[in-house]
């Protein structure tokens, strides 16, 4: 009984080595590299902040780079940035290496770190214009499209520091896209927002990534990154865990969970249909790892056989959440497994 | 260029930029009218005597009365403000990692920074010596001025002197807002860089004030600072001037290059 519990609920080790099949079923992407990063490392006295990371973003992409608050994210943002030097290790941005060609490097990038900080004396307008024209020249017609873009236009006179945390941070999109690079970083764009204007940003990210620009995002929040990106990587404690599509990053089965007072028998009845395998048991529910398809049968088999269902939840992509999910509130994840995993994702 | 061109942009987009220059305004004014209210009680008047008292002979006078009296204090604070708000003042908003998140060389921006800072106070200086002028005039009017070594010069001459006594003043301000650029190079503090400098500004100042620390004089920065009285000499007293603008540049080098050897590696983390 025991030993079922804990496959049911699937360790994260498991659950890694399963993640790691999938980025070495990978095809090579021909698609030319926008950013690299090369055994990026950063230590700030004794503390690892980003271990030997290496990370590769397409053209095209919309890049999720997920981990819990203190993963490293924010760090590894610096240094592609080259606001911060790393210890060891570089990143390449369109073939310009940082930090050794920052400043070249650097052309190609828009975007923000943490929250987006403009002169709060100015106007929108005015800031766009003094930021923008360090990259090249800007043109008065390019700061009204990108403040079209992010739905600025009509405060666009009005002075930054009576602007909302929201509308700062639309503005930062809106300065990130000025000079058209070729990578637009974000990071954690909708953190602090309201609901509508998470959803405002996501939507703009979409929109970005659709019309082909490269963007890469940092996120502390899954389904925001299943929803608007299309490749992804999990950091924790500065280590990459997985790396890869979106979609293969889902477990392939889903799961649904059985409410019965008849615990014992329904779980003979859904075996039976299913294997001994798939069904577990934890405190309340049943839970079966089953497609959407076979949910139906199980219910109609239950009721065939007189078990009284009270309640069928479907846990659809709950191995990732979980597993996610542990990574952000347990500090302590097994060193050793994540090092494991990442050695044998290379 | 453009990057100062950028900064200008900034600083004029600042209120406590007319702060600063309009207490510097203020003060030969001020000073124009005291001196003017108080113009028939010529003994025991009060106030400080020595330059400031042969203004009330010649408005000519004025400008140098009034550097004399900022030089002391409220030139250096707002050269040590200026020097630490360009670099520090950024952090505390965080706008230096927008700033540098552009193709700008590290470098570049430092320099930038301590062009804007000079640009500040020097057009600090413009306003006393316009305000001297002004006030100056008013009160009690331009005549050919008496000079400390006792000959007479035409105004001409006199004004050209102030503009030489102005410049090298400007140059031992320069001092003081590098020493404050060198420590915002270090905190993330505007009010930490600027207090760090006025600290080491003052020290230098009581050191300079002790005999027994005769054998450091050359080396203070603030031994230097009132050499520009060599101006109001005839013939002029080079010496101490040269002197001084010696120790000033070598201060300006010494403190830029630790400050662009710091900046250049440093993490911005704000």
């Amino acid at each position: 009984m025991t030993e079922d519990t804990t496959a049911g609920r699937r360790s994260a080790a498991d659950l890694e080595d399963e993640l790691v099949g999938k980025v070495l079923r990978l095809e090579p992407d021909k698609r030319p590299i926008v950013l690299s990063t090369h055994d990026l490392t950063k230590r700030f006295g004794n503390t690892l902040a980003v271990d030997r990371l290496n990370l590769t973003v397409h053209r095209g992409d919309v890049f999720g780079f997920l981990g819990p608050n203190g993963a490293g994210k924010t760090t590894t943002i610096r240094m592609i940035c080259g606001l911060i030097y790393p210890t060891s290790g570089h990143a390449t941005v369109v073939d310009h290496q940082v930090p050794r060609d920052k400043t070249e490097a650097l052309r190609h990038i828009g975007g923000f770190v943490e929250v987006p900080a403009f002169y709060a004396n100015m106007s929108a307008r005015r800031n766009l214009r003094l930021m923008g024209s360090l990259n090249g020249e800007i043109e008065e017609r390019r700061i009204d499209e990108v403040l079209d873009i992010v739905g600025l236009h009509e405060r666009a006179d009005s002075k930054v520091g009576d602007y909302s945390h929201g509308m700062k941070q639309r503005l930062g999109i809106a300065n990130a896209l000025i000079n058209e690079p070729e990578l637009v970083i974000l990071d954690e764009p909708t953190s602090g927002l309201d609901p509508q204007g998470m959803k405002d940003v996501r939507e703009l990210v979409r929109e970005l990534g659709a019309g082909g620009t490269t963007v890469f995002l940092s996120s502390h929040l899954l389904h925001e990154v299943e929803q608007i990106c299309n490749r992804a990587a999990i950091l924790n404690k500065g280590r990459v865990i997985v790396e890869g599509p979106v979609a293969e990053l889902h477990p392939e089965h889903s799961a649904v969970k059985l409410l019965t007072a008849d615990q014992q028998r329904a779980r003979s009845v859904v075996a039976s249909l299913v294997g001994e395998r798939e069904v577990t048991a934890d405190e309340e529910y049943l839970v079966v790892q089953a497609s959407d398809g076979v949910t139906r049968e199980i219910v109609n088999r239950l009721v065939g056989a007189g078990i009284a269902i009270d309640a069928v939840i479907p846990a659809r992509e709950q191995g990732l959440e979980d597993f996610f999910l542990g990574l952000t509130q347990s500090a302590d994840v097994d060193q050793a497994g994540a090092a494991g995993v990442n050695g044998g994702a290379r | 260029m453009k990057l100062l061109h950028r900064e200008l942009v900034k600083l004029v987009h600042q209120k406590r930029s007319y702060v600063g220059w309009g207490g510097l305004l203020a003060v030969p004014l001020l000073v124009s009218l005291a001196l003017y209210l108080n113009r028939n009680n010529r003994h025991g008047g009060g106030g400080p005597g020595g330059v400031v008292s042969l203004a009330r002979h010649d408005g000519l006078f004025m400008p140098i009365a009034a550097i004399l009296l900022l030089s002391a204090f409220l030139l250096p604070l707002l050269a040590a403000m200026v020097g630490a708000y360009q670099l520090a003042g950024e952090s505390e908003t965080g706008t230096i990692k927008t700033w540098l998140m552009h193709a700008i060389s590290r470098g570049g921006v430092l320099a930038s920074k301590w062009g804007i800072a000079i640009i500040y106070v020097a057009i600090g200086l413009v306003l006393v010596f316009v305000g001297g002028l002004i006030g100056g005039g008013l009160a009690f009017g331009l005549h050919a001025p008496l000079l400390l070594s006792g000959q007479t010069v035409s105004v001409a001459e006199g004004l050209w002197l102030t503009l030489l006594s102005f410049l090298y003043v400007l140059g031992g301000i320069i001092c003081v807002l590098s020493l404050a650029l060198l420590f915002a190079t270090f905190t993330n503090s505007s009010l930490t860089a600027a207090i760090a400098a006025l600290v080491v500004f003052i020290v230098m100042g009581i050191l300079g004030a002790f005999s027994y620390f005769d054998f450091l004089k050359p080396y203070l920065l603030t031994s230097h600072l009132d050499a520009w009285q060599g101006f109001l000499s005839q013939p002029i007293d080079w010496h101490p001037i040269w002197t001084g603008l010696v120790a000033f540049a070598i201060y300006i080098a010494a403190l830029m290059a630790v400050a662009w050897y710091q900046f250049r590696r440093k993490d911005i983390l704000v």
